[in-house]
């Protein structure tokens, strides 16, 4: 491989643009994404996020069925007004749906379409129509996914006076369908922060009641940042809007002590009583010790060779979560870790300092690369020792693990080896799903 | 080489709708359909009579214009998928990073399609310049040129294509000139594709866009002749080619996708020819027959038995090898036969639904009429009233509807799902075949299994036939999973929607749009 330094340049992109928010709002149950686009755009969203990424599909509203203005050159030379506002009307008469967010894209920006009007006369109406600006150009889906949070928040939630109830708590955590088991995990730590005694905001996928959720934020006591850094400038957004304090937890739990320690941290920001939730961690922790203690006749007896040092290539809350899952809890050796999601410089720091602790003795430092040609380029330059090297990577990562003879798990964007269904990694559950995946990839001479 | 239609002197191609007249949404029967687009007389460049006033071969079907659009694919996305995939040339995407967040898709096509063609399997390299905001106000050019660098100095490709978004369009790249420029400096051909996404309305565009950068800049101007050499226009799909053209004793060149540099640039010195549709393959086909002499071959593809005589008969005539084809075919119907009536009797009874590209559809629609099937509907998701060739016998709607019969209920349309329940009430199926995604899963919810065709040559030639008919008996039994989930899974649509039985109505009554919303929609009554 020639040698590169890191350019403009990418190779084997590994998220989507601004306008994959679009898959945010697919999420919740209720809202219809309306793409103010090309004729491309979300359709490259749709294989990006959900289609080439675990499977994942669509539902109603989104996928093929994602109402779009598909900008043709007459829109492009005329204005793209007209034809959006025939969208939106026809929309609201063929599509059920208890919001509408407009979703434009960079034609629509680039030629300075006034979104915000055409949307206006429908709220004029009383319809519940918003708009977000998600030109490709302004950033990728993480960015996209933050300001259509804002949108919905600023011009749906609105504002709000009474009391905040002290059980109730708003969660921003992994971004829909970009983060691959987010359906799952979503649901693990609602089941978590429900057995501690809290009633839980996940706004998003099948177990969150939708724009009733949306509508109760400014309830809340407080809102719950589960992520290194997404979600941050949301509950700040929150903080200053409703006067909602947060609590910012940047590492995703997994495994027992994690969890536990998680949950004893949410109980203490909360100021409720500790007493449900230390009942509901002791019964967890018997049942996951239960399986533990039968995996480690596997872990010890194993004649035939197991993997040790790994890297972890992907975006930033899997990378740390499994990262220090692996280091901590199961004792294998991180050697190359890689963040590929972009995230903002003032978070950097911060986010590399997570991994200057990850257990007693063990530290690393994160590397930020964007180009997949970069990031084989240092995994092949990495040292696995004398055993097999085990890569938590993407499908991109396919071509280098071969070359290394390594195993390859897909855990992130884009996994078009993997079908995922509800499957979780974090959590009490879903760290012995985690283990299961791992070691199933190791036996039978793997 | 008597007319020209196709310029290679320019770098852009002419759009679709623009050179041949195509149209995305249309409804009717296939012989209403026929008549409509006039192949013949458009075939030879004469006027035309119509509502657009008689410009001959550019003259418009009418149209049904609906105010509601869902998401489909773009000329870009199909630039990916067929540049994309060249083994050892390079594509660059200019524009932000979203306009090439399906690459991980292409690369199962791809690897896919490298497996099916016994070439090493890796993942595919197409690169972005990964545009911002800053980019969009000061000109990109100069990420454009840095990532053509980067692209050559990590593989050294024989060839570097750049394809032009929406985006990079709007503001005004200058994709020639940086191509120019590069192109001397590194000695090797790069490539402008002007496939922004708005241009054309129909992805199909794209496939034409491909073609053209190909003919134009990659494949050989001194040809020297291959005789045993046919090329085959072609996408992913199995080598099924060289076993049907065996006893022709031809090779076979395929392109685009999974083709090297030297393979597509052999294309001049080809014997003739020959795609698995005409919607894709004609615009390369019609190129290489007038620019370098390359006869295509005018006849409608090789799907059913009807059409793979017709099809075998005019490379025969071609290569000059009549005698020896006829034997062929006279043998390979003998061989299917008893497998055929096996199938027509397990078969009997069940009926069809094709929705994909436009003139594969007529394929697919001729493959389930030769089993038995009923066909009463299909979906195609644009339609050619004419092809580049306007050759006589390429005419595969006329001659589905001589040989098979007509489809009373067949409709152009874009992937649009939204249409698809009072499509699909209309009709009796009890499977569909499709290919791009979107359709399927609606029909899915309506109790229908689809047959999604992602191997293209599948039903090709005599063996195409009795391997689909094995298929449909494994996808009909599929049901069962359509009939849990039709029980208990929704649309999405409101039931004044559903209520609707003309897919098209709002083209036709736009103003049902200013009668009230009677459901609760839209979060008016949620107070």
């Amino acid at each position: 491989m020639a040698k590169q330094t890191k350019s403009n340049t990418i190779v084997h992109p590994r998220y989507g643009c601004a306008i994959g928010a679009a898959y945010t709002v697919a999420a919740i149950p209720g809202a219809v994404p309306i793409a103010n686009c090309g004729p491309g755009c979300v359709d490259k969203q749709y294989f990006g996020l959900s289609g080439s990424n675990g499977f994942q599909g669509s539902g109603v509203a989104s996928g093929g069925d994602m109402p779009s203005v598909n900008f043709g050159e007459n829109e492009v030379v005329f204005g793209g007004a007209k034809k959006l506002d025939g969208l939106i009307k026809s929309s609201l008469k063929i599509v059920k749906g208890d919001l509408f967010v407009v979703l434009t894209g960079c034609s629509g920006e680039l030629i300075g379409d006034d979104v915000a009007s055409v949307v206006k006369s429908y709220r004029n109406q009383g319809y519940n129509v918003i708009y977000a600006d998600t030109a490709g150009f302004k950033g990728n889906n993480v960015r996209g996914h933050e300001i259509v949070v804002k949108a919905i928040i600023d011009q749906y939630v609105g504002s709000y006076k009474g009391k905040r109830r002290k059980t109730l708590i708003n969660l921003w955590s992994e971004v829909p369908y970009f983060n691959t088991f987010w359906r799952g995990d979503i649901a693990e730590l609602k089941r978590v922060l429900e057995g501690a005694g809290f009633e839980v905001n996940i706004f998003f996928g099948p177990k969150s009641k939708g724009l009733s959720e949306w509508k109760n934020i400014p309830k809340a006591a407080f809102n719950l940042v589960v992520s290194p850094w997404v979600g941050v400038d949301i509950a700040k957004h929150l903080e200053q809007k409703y006067g909602q304090p947060y609590l910012h937890i940047p590492v995703l739990p997994v495994g027992e002590e994690a969890t536990s320690e998680f949950l004893r941290k949410v109980v203490e920001f909360s100021g409720i009583s500790p007493d449900k939730a230390e009942r509901f961690i002791e019964q967890e922790a018997h049942e996951y010790y239960y399986y533990l203690e039968h995996f480690a006749d596997f872990f010890a007896e194993y004649w035939f060779g197991l993997p040790s040092k790994f890297a972890a290539v992907g975006e930033s809350s899997y990378n740390i979560a499994l990262t220090k899952f692996l280091s901590d809890q199961v004792g294998l050796i991180p050697v190359r870790q890689i963040i590929t999601e972009d995230p903002p410089e003032k978070y950097r720091e911060d986010i590399s300092a997570l991994y200057h602790d990850l257990t007693d003795g063990v530290e690393i430092e994160p590397e930020y690369i964007e180009d997949g040609y970069l990031i084989e380029q240092a995994l092949y330059d990495t040292d696995f020792g004398s055993s097999v090297p085990l890569i938590l990577g993407t499908s991109w990562e396919r071509d280098i693990a071969a070359e290394r003879r390594g195993l390859l798990l897909e855990v992130g964007t884009p996994a078009t080896e993997e079908v995922v269904i509800n499957r979780s990694y974090i959590g009490y559950r879903g760290a012995l799903t985690l283990l299961e995946k791992i070691y199933t990839s190791t036996v039978g001479g793997k | 080489m008597a007319k020209r239609t196709i310029n290679l002197d320019m770098t852009a191609c002419e759009n679709r709708e623009m050179r041949i007249g195509s149209i995305t949404s249309w409804d009717g029967s296939a012989s209403e359909l026929v008549e409509a687009s006039n192949y013949e007389q458009r075939g030879k460049g004469e006027k035309q009579k119509g509502c657009a006033g008689g410009k001959g071969r550019l003259c418009q079907l009418c149209e049904l214009n609906m105010p509601f659009s869902q998401q489909t694919m773009c000329a870009n996305a199909i630039v990916g998928c067929q540049i994309g995939n060249i083994t050892d040339c390079i594509l660059i995407d200019h524009g932000p990073i979203g306009c090439s967040a399906n690459h991980a898709r292409f690369n199962l096509g791809y690897k896919m399609g490298l497996v099916r063609r016994g070439k090493p399997v890796e993942n595919l390299h197409i690169f972005s310049t990964n545009l911002k905001e800053r980019d969009m106000v000061f000109g990109a050019s100069d990420r454009l040129r840095q990532t053509i660098q980067d692209a050559y100095d990590r593989y050294h490709p024989k060839a570097i294509f750049i394809s032009m978004s929406c985006s990079t369009a709007i503001i005004g790249e200058d994709i020639d000139s940086i191509a120019d420029e590069k192109e001397a400096e590194l000695g090797i051909p790069i490539v402008p594709l002007h496939c922004e996404g708005f241009r054309s309305k129909h992805w199909s565009t794209g496939f034409d866009i491909s073609q053209h950068g190909v003919v134009r800049q990659i494949v050989k101007r001194n040809p020297k002749k291959q005789p045993d050499l046919i090329n085959i226009v072609a996408l992913w799909g199995t080598d099924y080619f060289t076993d049907i053209l065996k006893p022709l004793r031809l090779r076979v060149n395929y392109m685009i996708d999974m083709a090297s540099y030297d393979e597509l640039a052999q294309a001049s010195e080809a014997v003739a020819t020959a795609t698995f549709c005409h919607t894709l393959g004609s615009y390369m086909a019609t190129a290489l027959e007038e620019h370098f002499g390359v006869p295509q071959i005018d006849a409608p593809q090789p799907y059913g038995i009807a059409a793979t005589d017709d099809w075998l008969r005019a490379i025969a005539k071609i290569v000059g090898k009549e005698t020896e084809t006829e034997e062929y075919i006279r043998s390979e119907h003998e061989r299917i036969q008893p497998k055929l009536d096996e199938l027509r009797e397990k078969l009997k009874g069940l009926n069809g639904f094709v929705m994909t590209g436009s003139s594969y559809a007529h394929g697919l629609i001729s493959v389930l009429r030769e089993l038995g099937l009923g066909v009463e509907g299909s979906i195609v998701f644009h339609h050619d009233p004419v092809y580049d060739s306007g050759h006589e016998h390429q005419d595969t709607l006329k001659y589905l509807v001589d040989t098979y019969g007509n489809i009373p209920h067949f409709t152009v349309s874009k992937t649009q799902p939204f249409q698809l329940y009072a499509i699909l009430k209309r009709v009796r199926t009890d499977f569909v075949i499709i290919r791009h995604n979107g359709l399927a899963p609606v029909a899915a919810k309506l109790g229908i299994p689809a047959l999604a065709m992602g191997d293209e040559h599948f039903p090709v030639g005599y063996d195409g036939i009795i391997r689909v008919g094995e298929i449909l008996l494994d996808i009909v039994a599929r049901k069962k999973f359509n009939q849990v989930l039709s029980r208990h899974t929704d649309l999405g649509y409101t039931n004044w929607w559903l209520s609707q039985k003309d897919p098209f109505i709002l083209a036709r009554k736009p103003e049902l749009l200013n009668e009230p919303i009677h459901e609760e929609n839209g979060g008016k009554y949620d107070g």
